[in-house]
Order: C-alpha cells, then sequence, then structure tokens
C-alpha cells in the first residue's frame, strides 16, 4: 500500500470518528414525541422513591428515567431531573435502575441509558429523551405541558 | 448500592487515557495496513490490549494513564465539577480488551487486516470518548445486556 493510501485512510477514519461524535452529540439527549402512547402502569414499574413505592403520578408531570450500573450520564441526567422536582411540587422524578429488570426494558424498548419518558399529569407517555436530556429540551417540555394544563 | 451511593473518581482522568490511547491507536491501525510494517502494529496493538486489560480488572485509578492523571495532571486543574462512577470506563476498558484481542486473534490466524480493522474500531471508540465524552457503558451495556451477552 502507499503511503498516500495509508495516510488518506488514517486521517478519513479521524474524520468519520468526528462526524459520528458530532451527529451523536447533536442528537443524544433530544426529544421525540410519541403518538398514541400508553398509560404507564405504576403497579408493574414498582419504582421506589425514598423507599417508597410510587403509586400517584406527579400533579403536572412525571419524568420517568430509566438508568443502569455502568452509565455516567445517568447521574447528570438524575441531578438535573432532580433539581426541577425540587422546585416545582407538580413535577415527580422517578429513577429506575433496569440493571436487573429487563422485563421493563424491553417492554419500553430503551436501548440505551439514561432514557427518560415524559408523562403527562394523567401518567400518559408524551414523550421520551434518549441520552442525557439537553437542558433546553427539558425546557420545552415543561412549557408545553404547562401550555397543555391551561387548555384543559 | 444506588447509583449515587458510589465514591466518584474526576471524571477527566479516563477521557486523558482515552486520549492517549487514541492516538496510538491511529499509530497502529497506519503500522497495520502495510506488510512491511505489520509486526510493529501487531506488538503496538498488544501493548494497548495489555493496558486495556489492566484497567479492565484494576480499574481506571490504578492504570498507567490514570496514575500518570493523577500524580501530573490532575494538579494543575481546578477541582471537578462532578464526580463519576468508576465502573462505566472500567466497562469501556472490558470492550476495549475484547476488541483489541480480537484483532490481534484474527491477523495471528491469517487475516492481513486484523489489527488495522479492529484497532480502527477501537480508536473510534477511544476518540469519541476522549473528544465527546461518549459513555460506552450507556450506549452498549443494556443491548448487549438484552441480547444476553452479558448476564447480571
Amino acid at each position: 500500500m502507499t503511503l498516500e493510501a495509508k495516510i488518506a485512510i488514517v486521517i478519513g477514519l479521524a474524520v468519520v470518528a468526528a462526524i459520528a461524535g458530532a451527529v451523536w452529540r447533536n442528537r443524544t439527549g433530544s426529544s421525540k414525541s410519541v403518538r398514541d402512547g400508553g398509560i404507564v402502569n405504576l403497579k408493574e414499574l414498582a419504582a421506589l422513591k425514598n423507599g417508597n413505592l410510587v403509586t400517584k403520578f406527579g400533579r403536572k408531570t412525571t419524568f420517568i428515567q430509566f438508568s443502569s450500573e455502568y452509565c455516567t450520564q445517568c447521574r447528570q441526567t438524575a441531578r438535573l431531573l432532580g433539581e426541577l422536582e425540587k422546585n416545582d411540587d407538580g413535577i415527580l422524578h422517578v429513577e429506575i435502575d433496569i440493571t436487573n429488570r429487563l422485563e421493563l426494558a424491553k417492554k419500553f424498548n430503551v436501548l440505551q441509558t439514561p432514557t427518560t419518558l415524559v408523562l403527562d399529569s394523567k401518567g400518559r407517555i408524551k414523550s421520551r429523551i434518549g441520552g442525557a436530556p439537553k437542558v433546553n429540551v427539558i425546557q420545552d417540555e415543561l412549557n408545553e405541558i404547562q401550555k397543555a394544563s391551561f387548555e384543559i | 448500592m444506588s447509583i449515587q451511593e458510589k465514591a466518584g473518581i474526576d471524571p477527566r482522568g479516563p477521557r486523558f487515557g482515552a486520549a492517549i490511547t487514541s492516538v496510538l491507536l491511529l499509530i497502529t491501525v497506519f503500522l497495520g495496513l502495510d506488510r512491511n510494517t505489520q509486526d510493529a502494529g501487531f506488538i503496538l496493538l498488544a501493548f494497548i490490549d495489555a493496558l486495556f486489560l489492566i484497567g479492565a480488572v484494576l480499574g481506571n485509578s490504578r492504570h498507567p494513564y490514570g496514575v500518570i492523571f493523577k500524580k501530573f495532571v490532575r494538579p494543575r486543574l481546578a477541582a471537578p465539577k462532578e464526580l463519576e462512577d468508576p465502573r462505566p470506563p472500567q466497562f469501556a476498558q472490558t470492550v476495549g480488551f475484547f476488541v483489541a484481542s480480537l484483532g490481534l486473534a484474527t491477523q495471528a490466524f491469517g487475516f492481513e487486516y486484523g489489527v488495522a480493522l479492529f484497532g480502527g474500531l477501537a480508536f473510534i471508540a477511544a476518540f469519541l470518548n476522549a473528544v465527546f465524552a461518549f459513555c460506552l457503558g450507556c450506549q452498549i451495556w443494556l443491548g448487549l445486556r438484552r441480547i444476553g451477552v452479558i448476564r447480571g
């Protein structure tokens, strides 16, 4: 193989990696709206919050965050959503470690962690966020839910 | 133990290591592309593979790059904004070990570009980690778990 070809391959590899990274960073943490999302069954979820079983949705919205063991961004996400919950008593943040609950991963089609489901006040899935949510994405979600609650 | 309770490491440590690894892997690819330099590429990948094994077994903080980071780099930096769970980067080291070993094995069994191909794949992951803080554990751990490659 010529030197030029080898250099081209090596540079090409670096460029491919850089483009892949830019695409990933752009996409991760964006929200996808879910059409005709079902209502989450809290019993089946059996999520714990401060040691208690979660039996009610948040008054305005609920963030269900699926986390796993080997996940750096889960921590950051939990901190971000926990902060929102602290500042608004209509918001509920539920974190579920699905390390040993693969049936939930299957049911909600979770492939990466964190994956966050955004529910409305009735517990219906409005959208889902793969990866650590971007702050503006969360803000948009909250605005939308605020708007919807005025319309009702 | 919940995800939040684990002691943390400086997240810049593993990324510092990944930056060195990605440069070495790019050199590996370059060497692996040419018959005349393939042996050198093989030796370099074997060296990187051994380091991955250290990281996978002992964790990033006892990995040579982690030690260099702690001794020489971290004292020059401001305190980290947040600490990170040490397990995700350790998982990434394990994945790196498997991928690099595949490169060595396929090359040893006669696939001419084994070192270049698998070195290239490992490069992409290491580069994404170093430059974009991409977390391999977040992206693939759950998927591997779901298809049964990893057991809990």
